[in-house]
């Protein structure tokens, strides 16, 4: 046997040439422990830290690391004494430090060493139990802070999900002690707040969430029951304890230390508002890791017992965690969990929700984009028609779909298709073209056609679509400027043409910024005004710059002073954007990338995009395009990057500041010290020291406080930066939200005399009939029953015409944008919310709007409304 | 994130010569750029279609589109440069390998850009890949340059003048045996992108001395206005724009 143990450590459980293709996990682990048996002496140290790596990046195979470390144990004690003892001190920082991943693993290697005979079960009941009381403390009132529920739940919900991994055991060795957690976590459960999350989910109908709907945890904690019941017997999880039962039982079995958890953090005030960001802060801190999306209707997808999809779900998301950066390892070992029965529609599933999830997924969506494709690849035979099925489902139902999903959607299905030639069968979607404008379908065709001929060109996307030849009219333009002043003969000459001509002939000739403004100061304002000068200025450079993103960004660094003259005040800058858009109004894409540069070189500042986008030429296509949500997106998300930068730059500056005066200290006492040594020479007192090494180190003590200096002052720099920029995205917030509830405002359906709350889904029958059975409320997340309740919906849905009219429409775009924005930007908004509450959510502001800025901040709406 | 199978400090096997640095140098440099290095593009892609896609990684700072020396024509790579270096380290993890103009990209961290990396190294101008390439690439420009020479100089053995001689053209023999997609209905296809690209003002000013360098020009790069094409201050704009 020439494979290294690393290699078998790292391969154990896969069918894989290594271990010759053999699936026989018995074999595996006797393989594998001779080689290890083989070379300990040699190597226990390196074993040591290599097994617990891999217990922690390779979760999924703890079963068997838990076996070998059993097996060594009866040779060699103390190898896994101190294997215990390590992972009680990882766990203990992992729960102080708060890291979640490291918690939920390290409690299955636990159940994986007692399993093995290698931790004694009653040590585990007693930290699950000192988990559970943590978590029954920070619920309290009096004791703990009830906004932080969201770590009880966590510390609860690690109990839940290790139990798979031992629950059997438990119940064989201590079942009396195990009876009294499972007891005790039912108590929990009966205490603590149901987690409404209807901001999160990736469906709504205007029904909301149905009361009957359970939250992660009341769900897994019914998987676990329904485990009980069926005696824990789990198919997903690999039992390689049992054949080596005989020996394992020999070992000494080690008992885990008692553990402590972080005190709860106490609340800062009874405030509402306080109440509210703390609360935030705990769902930023432990989020839900999954909320899951049931694409596929029951007969079609796997079926498989409750507790069985939940552990290959984790798996699946384990593998996404650790493997992130890993192409080819992370599709191997999603296509080869070591479970008996096939997955892929569910784990179809779990990768969409991942990408899907609210209000981010863990990683880009670009990521789930490279798992799919791999995945594709690595399955060809079975993925890409799970995948065609998804994406069928989703797109039935994306008029209830949130926007952020529906954009993310977009951009991955666009790039999905990129990469496989842009083959997709578009003709089953060609009846979108007879539906009106702004329907949610129709506009989804729109958007993935644009971003195809971004990623592509007008031509190769217009091919892929000819077997569905209406679909053409939803083309984008082919991109191309259109240039006010282009000289053409036979047309006539204006002023505007020959000034452009003019100002080409300027640039041409290399003349400086300031002979270009001085000629317009001169030539172009006292004759024809500031706005005729901005039109054309802005469309003859606009057309210098048209060639690429390149040339653009020259014109803009070289000319932009030119630009930034003309324009000091919003209202030039708005007229500004118009003629951006007028001259790239084929290419939506380059409108928004100029847009971009000239916030970037500061010609146009983030209030006048806004302000440009909520104009009335923009807020018409606020239901049919998603041209000015990309434009606003980028505003924000620019503002919001800069401040990110900012704080991370001063951060550093900070640590340098620190190191800066350390030296300069150390610097300074060093001269000080060799001055200090004198000798008397002819009767005056003169340094001892040489003058060549005193000079050098006055040279060094000075050099080191100019440094000090320096930083200090960048520093300041950058502080005084950063508050600027918190002061501008105050405003943005101000202006944004402003904005939305103007516009809104003007277009809501009024409630009615007896205050009924109008319903914009009116017309959709998708809503009606899940108004009608709230148990169909099909795809929401959490809902196991809702899957059975797909296959008719999605029969039902096929293929409806699109009955929400054009205004009712444009409410519900809006509101979701606005419902994503304040989502988005949560943490952002709740920092500035006595502002927002003073001048924005006053009076009698819709509840529609107050809904949907609300739910995104997850905060409960005013008293007094029927939401 | 996984240390078990991939050595987070190992960013790249290929190693610059122009870098001036020792080797720890070079891998320090890497570690913390925030510029990254795209590989094998076709000549056609444009600025605009590696934004979209590079733009799903973070914020894009700027583009440098590697040029041909001689025809400051693009020549397959270019650098991205991001404001933040998680973002360029998203781009090498989630771009390098997939598609952009129906081409398996290659994305890899870069030292930085410096004034005089953004044109071909190659002996002909392009990079030197496309020297010795044996393969018919329409997407590179046909053959690689020396296989492009040989043809040149057979073809002028057996043709006595006649015909214009188009270096990129593939030999008759060759199409039969070509894969679906480079066939002749490719080329169509991106002579029809020409059209389109090149924007009608140029076509319409062509004089009756320019046509005959219209027609050979059907081959170039029909994204990009090169040298002549149109204006003359186009080209001085290009060496500005690319300083």
């Amino acid at each position: 046997m020439s494979t290294g143990w690393r290699t078998l450590l790292l391969r154990i459980g896969d069918r894989c040439p290594e271990y010759g293709g053999s699936a026989d996990h018995k074999e595996h682990i006797e393989t594998c422990y001779g080689v290890l048996s083989r070379e300990y002496e040699h190597s226990k140290d390196a074993m040591f830290e290599f097994l617990l790596q891999c217990a922690d990046q390779l979760p999924h195979k703890i079963p068997f690391f838990g076996v070998l470390i059993g097996l060594i144990n009866l040779e060699n004690e103390d190898f896994a004494k101190s294997i215990v003892d390590t992972t009680h001190a990882n766990l203990q920082d992992a729960l102080h430090n708060e890291n979640r991943d490291r918690i939920r693993i390290l409690l299955r290697f636990l159940c994986g060493l007692m399993c093995s005979k290698v931790v004694l079960p009653n040590s585990i009941i007693e930290t699950f139990e000192t988990l559970l009381s943590s978590a029954a403390t920070i619920l309290d009132e009096e004791t703990g802070n009830p906004s932080w529920q969201p770590r009880a739940d966590f510390y609860v919900y690690c109990i839940l999900a290790s139990l798979p991994w031992g629950g059997s055991e438990l119940i064989e060795q201590v079942p009396d002690e195990f009876e009294r957690v499972l007891v005790g976590i039912q108590s929990y459960i009966s205490i603590r707040r149901h987690f409404d999350d209807i901001a999160f989910s990736v469906f709504e109908t205007d029904e909301g969430n149905s009361p009957n709907k359970k939250d992660f945890i009341e769900d897994l904690w019914e998987r676990i029951q329904l485990l009980s019941h069926n005696g824990w017997k789990v198919k997903s999880v690999p039992k390689p304890h049992l054949s080596f039962e005989a020996q394992l039982v020999a070992g000494i079995s080690y008992r885990f230390s008692p553990i402590s958890c972080p005190p709860p953090t106490i609340s800062r005030s009874s405030s509402e508002i306080v109440k509210g960001q703390e609360k935030h802060e705990a769902d930023l801190k432990y989020p839900q890791r999954l909320r899951r999306l049931h694409i596929f209707p029951t007969n079609k997808a796997e079926n498989m017992q409750q507790i069985d999809r939940f552990v290959v779900e984790e798996c699946i998301l384990d593998v996404l965690l650790f493997f992130n950066g890993c192409r080819k390892e992370c599709a191997f070992y999603l296509v080869s969990l070591p479970v008996p029965f096939r997955y892929e529609y569910l784990m179809a599933e779990t990768i969409f929700s991942q990408l899907l999830l609210l209000p981010n997924p863990p990683f880009r969506p670009i990521y789930y984009t490279l798992v799919i494709i791999d995945l594709c690849k690595a399955l060809p035979g079975a993925f890409p028609s799970v995948v065609v099925g998804a994406v069928h489902a989703l797109f039935d139902r994306i008029s209830n779909m949130d926007m952020e999903c529906r954009t993310r959607l977009i951009l991955w299905f666009s790039h999905h298709l990129s990469n496989f030639q842009f083959i997709w069968p578009w003709q089953e979607w060609a009846y979108v073209k007879g539906l009106p404008k702004w329907a949610p379908q129709r506009v989804f065709v729109q958007e993935v056609l644009e971003r195809e001929v971004r990623l592509s060109y007008f031509d190769k996307i217009k091919q892929s679509i000819e077997d569905a030849a209406e679909l053409e009219g939803l083309l984008p333009p082919k991109a191309g400027p259109n240039y006010r002043y282009h000289s053409d003969e036979g047309k006539e000459i204006t002023d505007g043409h020959r000034l452009s001509k003019e100002l080409v002939g300027m640039v041409r000739g290399k003349k400086t910024t300031r002979d270009i403004i001085s000629w317009v100061e001169e030539q172009i304002i006292p004759a024809n005004g500031a706005k005729f000068a901005l039109d054309v200025i802005s469309q003859t450079l606009l057309d210098i710059g048209s060639k690429s993103f390149t040339h653009l960004v020259t014109v803009l660094e070289r000319y932009g002073q030119i630009i930034s003259k003309l324009c000091p005040n919003e209202e030039m800058q708005l007229l500004l954007m118009d003629e951006v858009s007028a001259y790239w109004k084929n290419s939506t894409q380059m409108i928004a990338i100029a847009i971009d540069r000239m916030m970037g070189y500061r010609l146009i500042s983030n209030l006048a995009i806004v302000k440009w986008v909520f104009s009335p030429a923009n807020v018409d296509q606020f239901h049919v395009s998603d041209r000015p949500w990309e434009i606003l997106r980028n505003a924000v998300s620019k503002t919001y990057n800069r401040i990110c930068d900012l704080r991370k730059e001063i951060q550093t500056l900070k640590k340098g500041l620190q190191v800066a005066k350390e030296a300069s200290e150390k610097a300074t006492r060093e001269l000080e010290e060799v001055k200090s040594v004198i000798e008397i020479v002819d009767g005056q007192p003169v340094p001892s020291e040489r003058p060549g090494r005193l000079r050098r180190l006055q040279a060094y003590a000075d050099k080191a406080k100019e440094e000090v200096v320096t930083t200090e002052e960048s520093l300041e720099a950058k502080e005084a930066l950063l508050s600027r920029g918190l002061e501008e995205s105050k405003e943005l917030l101000r202006l944004l939200f402003k904005s939305f509830v103007d516009v809104l405002t003007e277009r809501l359906p009024s409630i009615s005399a007896d205050g009924e709350v109008p319903n914009l889904r009116a017309g959709d029958p998708n809503v009606n009939f899940a108004a009608r059975d709230p148990e169909a409320t099909t795809m929401e997340v959490d809902n196991e029953n809702g899957a059975d309740n797909d296959s008719q919906l999605n029969g039902a849905n096929k293929k409806v015409g699109h009955n929400v009219g054009e205004l009712e429409q444009w409410c519900l775009c809006t509101l979701g944008h606005l419902k994503s924005f304040s989502r988005q930007y949560a943490t952002e908004i709740w920092s500035h919310i006595a502002m927002l509450d003073q001048e924005v959510f006053v009076g009698n502001i819709h509840p529609l709007i107050q809904k949907a800025a609300f739910s995104g901040l997850c905060r409960p709406t005013s008293e007094g409304s029927h939401l | 994130m996984a240390s078990l199978f991939k050595d987070p400090n190992k960013l790249s096997a290929y190693r610059d010569r122009r870098f001036s640095g020792t080797q720890e140098e070079y891998e320090a440099t890497l570690q913390a750029s925030t510029t990254v290095y795209v590989g094998n593009m076709s000549f056609y892609t444009t600025e605009e279609q590696a934004y979209e896609i590079f733009s799903r990684a973070g914020e894009i700072k700027k583009i440098i589109m590697g040029l041909d020396k001689n025809s400051k024509t693009p020549c397959g790579f270019c650098f991205i440069l991001y404001y933040s270096r998680e973002d360029a380290e998203d781009a090498v993890k989630y771009i390098s390998g997939t598609m952009l103009d129906d081409r398996p990209i290659r994305v890899d961290f870069d030292w930085g850009f410096e004034e005089g990396r953004q044109w071909g190294r190659g002996r002909s101008g392009g990079q030197v890949r496309d020297e010795y390439r044996t393969d018919y690439d329409p997407g590179r420009g046909g053959y690689g340059k020396m296989v492009q020479k040989e043809l040149e100089a057979q073809r002028e053995l057996v043709d006595y003048g006649g015909g214009a001689f188009q270096p990129n053209a593939p030999p008759q023999f060759d199409r039969g045996d070509r894969k679906r997609g480079y066939g002749d209905s490719y080329r169509n296809d991106r002579d029809q992108r020409k059209r389109y690209r090149n924007d009608e003002r140029s076509a319409q000013r062509a004089t009756d001395s320019d046509s005959k360098r219209d027609a050979n020009e059907s081959e170039k790069n029909p994204r990009f206005r090169e040298k002549g094409d149109s204006d003359e201050e186009d080209d001085d704009y290009d060496k500005r724009c690319r300083r």
